[in-house]
């Protein structure tokens, strides 16, 4: 064979996959940046659909816009 | 450094059948929601709306109604499913006579198409011609309507889909059983662990992963599910079956309303993720995080 596989060097890289992006921030669980940004799009999406059927009447919605997008900051930065 | 073009080379035709036949129509859904469409209407040209669609959709009581009617369908039909699954799992792991055969028969109706599955529950359950109201009338005297009962239509579309989906969750439910290791039901048995015990220490967190499987497939299938109810009760009567599938089926095909039915189907998908997410999280990332490292 040309290419064998190095099982420690595998390890080794799968270990630092694992390691290095999770943390845990103030949501209740360790998330990586990819929960992360899913969690912020799933809030972007409740918060608009909840602002449209009871605030939109007063507040007009690009102040949801901005809400959301600052919420969506917050939880990728801080979460 | 070692090079990954192998790797992506090997990913590449996975990718690209996702892509085709995922992600763009996806996006193309996403694009169609955000416009007023109705080919077969007055003006058959796309026109963008904004977010009309949505501010639409979340006034829309026959939507809500359907969003509450499909939860209840879910909940019922996959906790049943599990369970039964389970226990027929459990039973397939013990020797008895004609075995073999039992199982096979017992997978059959995971190859019928459900659209058929659909049309042979509704032959079986039409007032006088079907079996099911005949017997339920002359055992017990009960009169089986599903064209009047909202409950027994509701009832019927349960069981319907456990009757066809059970058979999925006890083949890998089994598949998980069998492939687990003997060693800690012995050690459990040593330590005078009683059977309840033994399913709850040990059985059930090494099928964890399997159960977890299976509950976010059957959840996803009953969460869009159409052709069979469509075929049994046609959404009805009134609203009492019109789950989100058919309702989006209502609004793009009769209706040819294509954007608010886009609309619609992006949202049904954001609440299909959403509640595998909190299950996820609820079931496998809060109890991860738990253990010692």
């Amino acid at each position: 064979m040309e290419h064998m596989v190095d099982l420690d060097e595998v390890d080794d890289e799968a270990n630092t996959i694992v390691a290095s992006p999770q943390r845990t921030g103030f949501l209740p669980i360790v998330t990586n940046w990819f929960d992360r940004v899913f969690v912020g799009i799933y809030l972007f999406v409740a918060l608009e659909l909840f602002w449209m059927r009871l605030l939109e009447q007063s507040i007009p919605l690009s102040v949801c816009h901005v809400l959301a997008i600052v919420l969506g900051v917050l939880i990728v930065w801080r979460g | 450094m070692r090079s990954n073009r192998v790797g992506w080379l090997m990913l590449a035709p996975t990718i690209a059948i996702l892509g085709i036949f995922g992600i763009v129509p996806f996006l193309y859904v996403l694009y169609v929601a955000f416009h007023q469409w109705n080919p077969f209407g007055a003006n058959p040209y796309m026109i963008y709306n904004g977010a009309d669609n949505f501010r639409r959709l979340v006034f829309d009581n026959e939507f809500l109604t359907s969003i509450a009617f499909t939860l209840k369908f879910a909940f019922f039909a996959v906790v049943s499913e599990v369970i039964l699954g389970y226990l027929l799992a459990q039973l397939f792991m013990r020797e008895f006579p004609g075995r073999g055969l039992f199982r096979t028969i017992h997978t059959l109706p995971l190859i019928v198409a459900p659209i058929v599955v659909g049309s042979v529950w509704r032959l079986m359950t039409t007032p006088s011609i079907g079996i099911i109201p005949y017997l339920l009338k002359s055992w017990f005297g009960y009169d089986l309507n599903i064209g009047r009962d909202a409950t027994m239509a509701f009832a019927l579309t349960v069981i319907m889909d456990i009757w066809h989906w059970t058979p999925l969750v006890t083949l890998t439910l089994l598949a998980a059983l069998v492939s687990l290791p003997k060693e800690p039901f012995e050690q459990a048995q040593i330590d005078g662990a009683n059977r309840w015990q033994i399913f709850w220490h040990v059985t059930l967190p090494m099928i964890r992963p399997a159960i977890l499987a299976t509950v976010f497939i059957r959840l996803m299938d009953a969460l869009r599910t159409v052709d069979e109810v469509w075929m049994l009760t046609g959404g009805g009567p009134g609203a009492a079956t019109r789950y989100l599938g058919l309702h989006i089926w209502k609004i793009v095909f009769p209706k040819t309303d294509y954007g608010y039915g886009s609309a619609t189907s992006i949202i049904v998908l954001y609440l299909t993720l959403v509640m595998c997410w909190l299950l996820y999280v609820a079931l496998v990332a809060r109890r991860d995080q738990k253990r010692p490292s």
